[in-house]
């Protein structure tokens, strides 16, 4: 496909499908609600016929991983949380992040940082939600500010210990977005507390992951690299221990997100090839196994209310998709061998030993836990005595959504050859960038 | 051509498992499950494609010049490296596959009878099949992802398995726990196979499973040893080795066909068989040497001593099948392969033919006591405080639960605890930042 014509179906058409779906009336309308999921298969195929230079190639893979976020979404939220404003913010906000992921330009991305963390507080509006929407502000203000001032300062200043402390309050600004130690505490607050569809939606595709990348890491030295490695790789521990500690299911996802996207930012730290490769297929695995996950979690919700984890629940008889789609997302958690988080997770663990031995250890003890907490969940979500309420089983497009996520996770664990030559040729030019920032 | 012959059985063999997964789970999930008697008939066939497989591979094996053969299948997902994807040919590769294909043959043909209208039936065969599966890519692995690969699909069929009866709380938070040692095993290979490709720059198995001691060397001894300490955890937990043997027990929740193949013959197995292979590692290092035929010698004495105490067949017979092989684990550190392989086999067996005839245990004994015309004698009280010590030592199965309880779980539940109260607090500090509070706090 040509390169032109995929950026127009991607990037142009995508808002348009929105639109005219959201015209049509997306609540409760099947034409309107295929048009959706339209809009995002059509991004996500458009998008294989990108190639530019380092990261436009991971636009090839972010695109069609935003537009899968989207498609899943849209098929698996049930029918009586969807509301047309609610759906409309969500088209908005993967418009906005398709946007953010085919650029590079700073001025674009502090904008769309700013939109999306305005979208998720506006999920928010009512007096139910006025805590996770204090939450959502505080926080997201805090990082738009720091990101907005760390771009500002590395940009005044041309090398030097100031531009340092530029990347630094860029760095800052994600660790708060991305709820990293020590500003993780308020993304399991928000899951708990807030929309966890909307807490899904903002936080699957790592949008901060990406800034990180793009601006701060080919510049930034050795020293701040490692600081935000370590505290990426303490949080990935510390967010499985405790995932596998709570008693509540949103929480537990909360934290679930927390440490692997953790290990994610620690990944893209690291000097090195095959790490920084291995972080970009966990961030696509991440995204879609802790996004399904919580949806999954959403779905049980409308069915049995809010879900505790010291309690099985019992219903695998009835709905025996959704359970083993649910365990194939947890083993893709925990980097089981035939998902894609096993491919991510070993490249990871194999690059990091190679330029950072104890980061290495600590991906793989910070993986086998997230792993055990994930598996936990499936345990108590769906083994237990056999649930006798009405109308438990799955909706085709739920049972659409679910399986698409699980096949993707097996499909590209089997067969990563084109994922992963196209995230290695995206490393080695980030590293690329990097030497020729160290020689200058 | 002989190689190709080689190379296609082997393929076959790995194959009909792969397939035969595919065939009963897809249809299962869309609500559309085969009936019992065809998911017979896939399944027999399935077994008989891939016995005959090794079958026709130990042939050309034996034909050919009988020396270690690595089947390179290609990386695994690049074309510059990635993951390679190599078997390992040779007479113990070969022998374990077939035993295990052969065993679990048996015990799906007795499974059919015995889970038959089972509600779960489709999902036991499901596990099984993918334990064959799993079992075979443990076997025949020359590379470190391969045999990763299959040891992590034997310990989640395993647990899931046990979490079999899942409409029980008790097997569920059993499978757990099972899990969690499995976790720990295979934490503890992925960072042998991690250091492996770091310290000697290749994922092959060959240089640890085949050639002399001498090539190794160049590892130096500080760093076989933590390798080797490593493949022995993995090895550990997996066979339910001291100081892992806590989890053997809490296994038996599932299917009586399932603990058979399980804990009572191949699982509990794959780990003295990674030692087997692995010999070459252990004999470079007198350290590891020790180290692993003390860790076989504590818990053989210990399931020895357990084992006469536990009140249920499938426990008394699962502490039979570890003392076993602790036993094997220290043939296996003293050199005796040969004894060992010969070893692990007779025991796979027995212990498979007890389990599976462990439900009748009361027909049995009745039967004994009908041809004896006198009723069985009961086994004495323990006298004297030693005896009731150890009596109570085997009750409580060494204390290891409470042990684990006392050091482990509750300090480490304290800890996150706090932690996670911290938590609960700590998402105010950019409100306090920005001049606010929590009013909801």
């Amino acid at each position: 496909m040509p390169e032109r014509l995929a950026w127009l179906l991607g990037l142009e058409l995508f808002p348009a499908a929105v639109l005219a779906a959201y015209g049509l009336g997306l609540r409760g309308r099947p034409l309107g609600r295929l048009a959706a999921v339209c809009a995002g298969l059509l991004t996500a195929v458009s998008a294989v016929g990108l190639d530019r230079e380092s990261f436009a190639r991971l636009s090839i893979v972010l695109i069609p991983f935003a537009a899968f976020l989207w498609f899943l979404g849209t098929t698996v939220t049930p029918t009586t949380r969807l509301e047309d404003a609610g759906l409309a913010r969500a088209a908005a906000a993967c418009g906005l992040e398709l946007a953010a992921f085919s650029t590079t330009s700073p001025i674009a991305l502090i904008l769309v940082w700013a939109a999306t963390s305005a979208l998720l507080a506006a999920d928010h509006s009512g007096e139910h939600f006025r805590g996770a929407r204090r939450l959502v502000v505080s926080h997201l203000g805090l990082s738009t500010i720091l990101l907005a001032a760390g771009i500002a300062l590395a940009a005044c200043t041309g090398a030097g210990a100031l531009r340092q402390t530029g990347l630094a309050l860029v760095f800052a600004a994600v660790l708060v977005r991305k709820g990293i130690f020590p500003f993780h505490a308020w993304i399991p607050e928000l899951f708990e507390r807030g929309r966890i569809g909307a807490a899904a939606r903002f936080n699957a595709p790592q949008l901060g992951a990406y800034v990180a990348l793009v601006l701060a890491v080919p510049h930034a030295d050795s020293w701040l690299l490692r600081s935000v490695a370590g505290l990426a790789l303490v949080t990935a521990g510390y967010g499985a221990l405790l995932a596998l500690y709570q008693a509540d299911a949103r929480r537990a996802c909360g934290y679930l997100f927390v440490s692997q996207s953790s290990l994610v930012i620690a990944g893209l730290e690291i000097p090195n090839r095959g790490a920084l490769a291995g972080a970009l297929i966990l961030w696509v695995s991440s995204g879609i196994a802790v996004a399904g996950l919580s949806r999954a979690v959403l779905a049980l919700e409308a069915r049995r209310g809010r879900l505790s984890l010291d309690v099985k629940h019992g219903g695998y008889e009835r709905m025996p998709l959704l359970a083993i789609s649910f365990l194939v997302m947890s083993l893709a958690i925990a980097n089981f061998p035939g998902t894609l988080g096993f491919i991510g997770g070993e490249m990871l663990a194999r690059g990091a030993v190679d330029s950072f031995p104890a980061l290495g250890f600590f991906a793989v003890a910070a993986t086998a836990l997230a792993g055990l907490a994930a598996i936990r969940m499936y345990f108590s979500l769906f083994c237990g005595k056999r649930d006798s309420g009405a109308r438990l089983g799955l909706l085709p497009a739920e049972r659409l959504g679910f399986a698409a996520a699980a096949v993707l996770l097996i499909g590209l664990g089997l067969a990563p050859r084109r994922l992963a030559g196209v995230l290695n040729r995206a490393s080695s030019g980030v590293l690329e960038i990097q030497r020729t920032v160290a020689v200058r | 051509m002989n190689l190709l012959l080689l190379r296609s059985a082997i393929l076959v063999a790995m194959a009909a498992p792969a397939v035969l997964l595919l065939l009963l789970a897809v249809p299962s999930l869309w609500s559309r499950p085969w009936s019992e008697e065809q998911a017979g008939w896939l399944t027999r066939a399935a077994f008989l494609a891939a016995l005959g497989g090794l079958a026709v591979a130990g042939i050309c094996f034996a034909a050919g010049p009988r020396q270690r053969i690595l089947l390179r299948l290609g990386d695994w997902f690049s074309r510059e490296g990635g993951f390679a994807f190599d078997l390992l040919i040779d007479g113990w590769s070969l022998a374990f596959a077939a035993l295990a294909v052969g065993i679990c043959g048996v015990v799906s043909s007795f499974s059919f009878r015995y889970l038959h209208r089972e509600e779960g039936f489709h999902r036991y065969f499901v596990l099984l099949v993918s334990f064959v599966f799993g079992l075979e890519l443990v076997a025949l692995a020359g590379s470190v992802e391969a045999l990763f690969a299959g040891w992590e699909i034997l310990g989640l069929s395993s647990a899931l398995l046990v979490a079999f009866f899942h409409d029980r709380p008790a097997p569920v938070d059993n499978a757990l726990r099972v899990l969690t040692f499995y976790r720990i095993g295979d934490a503890c290979m992925l960072t042998a196979a991690v250091l492996l490709h770091h310290w000697a720059g290749s994922d092959s198995l060959s240089l640890l499973f085949s050639g002399g001691v001498g090539r190794l060397a160049f590892l130096g001894s500080g760093r076989i040893l933590l390798i080797a300490v490593l493949i022995l955890a993995a090895a550990a937990a997996k066979s339910a080795l001291l100081p892992f043997s806590t989890w053997l027990a809490r296994a038996m929740e599932g299917p009586t066909p399932s603990s058979a193949v399980y804990y009572g013959a191949l699982s509990v197995h794959a780990g003295c068989f990674l030692l087997l292979r692995a010999e070459v590692l252990l004999r470079s290092s007198a350290a590891a040497c020790v180290l692993t035929a003390g860790v076989g010698l504590a818990t053989a004495a210990y399931a020895a001593v357990v084992g006469r105490a536990q009140s249920d067949a499938k426990s008394r017979l699962c502490f039979a099948s570890l003392t076993q092989v602790g036993i094997i684990v220290v043939e296996i550190a003293l050199g005796w392969e040969v004894l060992a392989f010969i070893h692990m086999t007779g025991n796979i067996c027995l212990r498979l033919l007890q389990f599976l005839s462990a439900p009748n245990i009361l027909h049995d004994l009745r039967q004994l006591e009908n041809d004896r015309g006198a009723r069985l004698q009961a086994s004495e009280e323990p006298a004297g405080p030693f005896a009731r010590a150890i009596y109570l030592f085997a009750l409580e199965r060494g204390f290891l639960d409470g042990l684990i309880e006392l050091w482990v779980e509750r300090p480490l539940t304290r800890l996150v605890a706090g932690m996670d109260s911290l938590d609960r607090r700590l998402y105010r500090l950019p409100l306090a930042l920005l001049g606010g509070g929590d009013e909801d706090a």
